[in-house]
């Protein structure tokens, strides 16, 4: 009773670390910052939109700056056109003695076209470059202005004077020089906007180019580094899904600095595996259920014949009482208490099996696990007319595990070996040292009618049987594996048809401190 | 008083015979007890027993066997036999292989005078069932 009680306790601690361990987990998973994908994805987006205003904001302004280039290389080509235009009328004038007041026309269009846009000319050279450039050319026409006005004045009275002609010769002189300036003026003006212009062009064109390039190159970023993201994530669930389908429920720890929509899935899956690793005990529990209901008609078969002795004996004992002396009086009592004990001993068998615990990890010595196992199989066994036998190298090291789950296993081997075999044949059990280091082997080997090759693969499947319906769930070997795996050791098959089959489950021995190989176990 | 009937009884359970023996020898019956089939078999044949009563379930020859042997030696003999657990199946394959009766453990030994007086009966040789009153019901 008292050993039962600590037991529970226990099985009880064991319970509670497991919910602790998930509660440390979740803790663990939310206490970090949150950086959602869908952030990440937001942000990106916001940056390509951020880099795509940009661009077209100095695609903008590079636009209005060639429109202002444009339209001031008009004003100068108007302003070049009425200059060259007034001097071809001064060319005329001196060749031919032409009209002159075309000329003066002309000029004065100039003049006003450089009034008109005084404003837009100060606004594209801005104001110094302004007063520079337009003070130079308006001084220039205003001189040109000035000669072609007395050249005007003068000429009716003083046409044929001598002192007219040089006086014609020298203003002719100046006015050229005033004209080429003016012209030079205006056509360097031009080249120099001209030059600006196509330099603007070529840097708009650069900057499409560029901001293109750019665009691709953090766009084929983003897409890494999402796409590796989304994957290693993808990866680090398939690897935790195979974890647990193994067996192994240890629940998932952070692994990155960030939180995401990915710690919820992560929470999700801890709860489950919680779920799933107490519908596994369920399961394991009522397989073990089963079992104890195949070994009850052996149990219940075997337990008439101690019955049948007490019956006989009392009966007779009371028949005869008066005519037998006190000495077989003792002898037929002490045949009902011998045959009461025995009876005994058949039921406690497999009510300690029965007894419902969950895992319950300790020291064990399999040998004696194993001769237990047997014992409680043998009612079976006898049964069904088929002989057991137990061997063992002896001597082998204790393993750590959970006894009662482990006696399920081999039970669960045997009694299929008992299904596999007819009448008269044998079931050999050997303890072994494993071909492994630090493992022992326990081979459950019977001559019965072994495994068709084309199911041997699948015989470890869950609901996998070959008994008939209502006979077998399936889940027999499935389970098996299941615990056996949980104690980091593996179960094998080599069978051939007609000629038996060998289970072999292999152990880790115990080499390791009884803490760490608890927990290893516990998880 | 009729002739006194030869009675094998075979079962690997050594109480059996030990308690039955005497139960029986009140009702006039000579009883050989065995514990081993093979012995047993040895000595049904070198005598022909009057009934043979035997375990089904023992190990190395079941009672089916001993009952094939027996029916195969002497067809008079009367052969019944003990089951464990009541087994109808095995029950009714000793029935068709030529069996008397049979009997399901947990029995009182008053229950195996019974079959014993209606075997005896269909020998043509009744026994006093009423030997054995004393101390009964």
């Amino acid at each position: 009773m008292e050993n039962g009680k600590q037991k529970e306790l226990r099985t009880l601690e064991g319970h509670y670390d497991r919910i602790e361990s998930i509660e440390v987990a979740r803790k663990a998973l939310l206490d970090r910052k949150r950086m959602s994908m869908r952030f990440l994805m937001y942000l990106c987006f916001s940056l390509v939109f951020l880099i795509a205003l940009g661009t077209a904001v100095i695609l903008i302004i590079t636009n209005s700056r060639v429109e202002k280039k444009l339209r001031f290389l008009e004003i100068t080509n108007d302003l070049t056109v009425e200059i060259s235009q007034a001097r071809r009328f001064e060319k005329n004038f001196f060749l031919y003695g032409t009209n002159l007041n075309d000329a003066l026309e002309n000029i004065y269009h100039a003049k006003n076209i450089l009034d008109q846009n005084r404003s837009e000319l100060k606004k594209i050279l801005g104001k110094d470059e302004h007063e520079r450039i337009i003070s130079s050319i308006i001084s220039n026409i205003n001189h040109y202005e000035i000669l072609i006005d007395r050249l005007i004045k003068t000429e009716p009275s003083q046409m044929v004077s001598p002192k007219f002609h040089s006086t014609k010769k020298e203003i002719e002189a100046e006015l050229r020089k005033y004209g080429r300036e003016m012209i030079a003026f205006a056509q360097d003006l031009m080249k120099k906007e001209r030059e600006s212009l196509r330099r603007i062009l070529s840097l708009s064109r650069n900057l499409h180019i560029y901001s293109l390039i750019f665009l691709l190159i953090f766009l084929m970023f983003v897409a890494y580094l999402f796409g590796s993201r989304l994957l290693s994530h993808i990866n680090r669930f398939t690897t935790y899904a195979q974890r647990i389908a193994s067996g192994n429920f240890t629940p998932i720890t952070p692994t990155r600095r960030y939180r995401d929509e990915f710690t919820d899935l992560a929470l999700a899956i801890n709860q489950m595996t919680q779920e799933l690793e107490e519908h596994e005990a369920t399961i394991v529990q009522s397989h073990k259920m089963r079992a104890v209901g195949t070994l009850t008609a052996g149990v219940a078969h075997e337990l008439n014949n101690p019955l049948n002795n007490i019956t006989i004996t009392a009966h007779m004992l009371l028949e005869d009482y008066d005519t037998m002396n006190k000495d077989e009086h003792i002898d037929m009592i002490n045949d009902v208490i011998n045959e009461t004990d025995r009876s005994k001993k058949i039921i406690s068998n497999l009510l300690d099996f029965a007894r419902e615990s969950s895992s319950q990890v300790e020291s064990l010595g399999l040998e004696k696990l194993l001769r237990d196992t047997v014992d409680l199989a043998s009612n079976q066994l006898k049964l069904s007319g088929i002989k057991i036998s137990f061997q063992t190298t002896g001597n082998l090291p204790r393993i750590h595990g959970d006894g009662q789950q482990l006696q399920q296993v081999f039970l669960n081997l045997i009694l299929n070996a008992v299904d596999a075999s007819s009448k008269g044949k044998k079931i050999q059990i050997l303890l072994v040292p494993a071909d492994e280091p630090n493992y022992v082997a326990v081979k459950v080997i019977d001559t019965g009618k072994g495994i068709p090759e084309h199911i041997i693969g699948s015989i470890f499947d869950p609901f996998f049987t070959t008994k008939g319906k209502g006979k077998g769930t399936g889940l027999g070997l499935s389970v098996s594996q299941g615990i056996v795996g949980k104690h980091g050791g593996r179960i094998s098959v080599s069978s051939r048809e007609g000629a038996g089959a060998i289970f072999t489950v292999i152990l880790p021995i115990t080499t390791i401190p009884d803490k760490i190989m608890h927990q290893q176990v516990l998880l | 008083m009729s002739e006194r009937l030869d009675v094998l009884i075979l079962d690997d359970e050594p109480i059996v015979g030990k308690r039955l023996k005497p139960a029986l020898a009140k009702i006039g019956c000579e009883v050989e007890i065995f514990v081993n089939s093979n012995e047993a078999l040895d000595r049904i044949n070198e005598k022909e027993f009057d009934i043979v009563v035997t375990d089904i379930r023992m190990e190395n020859i079941d009672g089916l066997q001993v009952l094939e042997h027996v029916v195969k030696k002497s067809g008079r003999t009367k052969v019944i036999m003990l089951t464990g657990y009541a087994m109808m199946a095995v029950a009714r394959e000793a029935m068709e292989k030529g069996a008397f009766d049979f009997i399901a453990k947990p029995f009182k030994p008053d229950d195996l005078r019974k079959i014993i007086a209606k075997a005896a009966k269909a020998l043509g040789s009744p026994i006093d069932f009423n030997a054995s009153d004393a101390g009964n019901d």
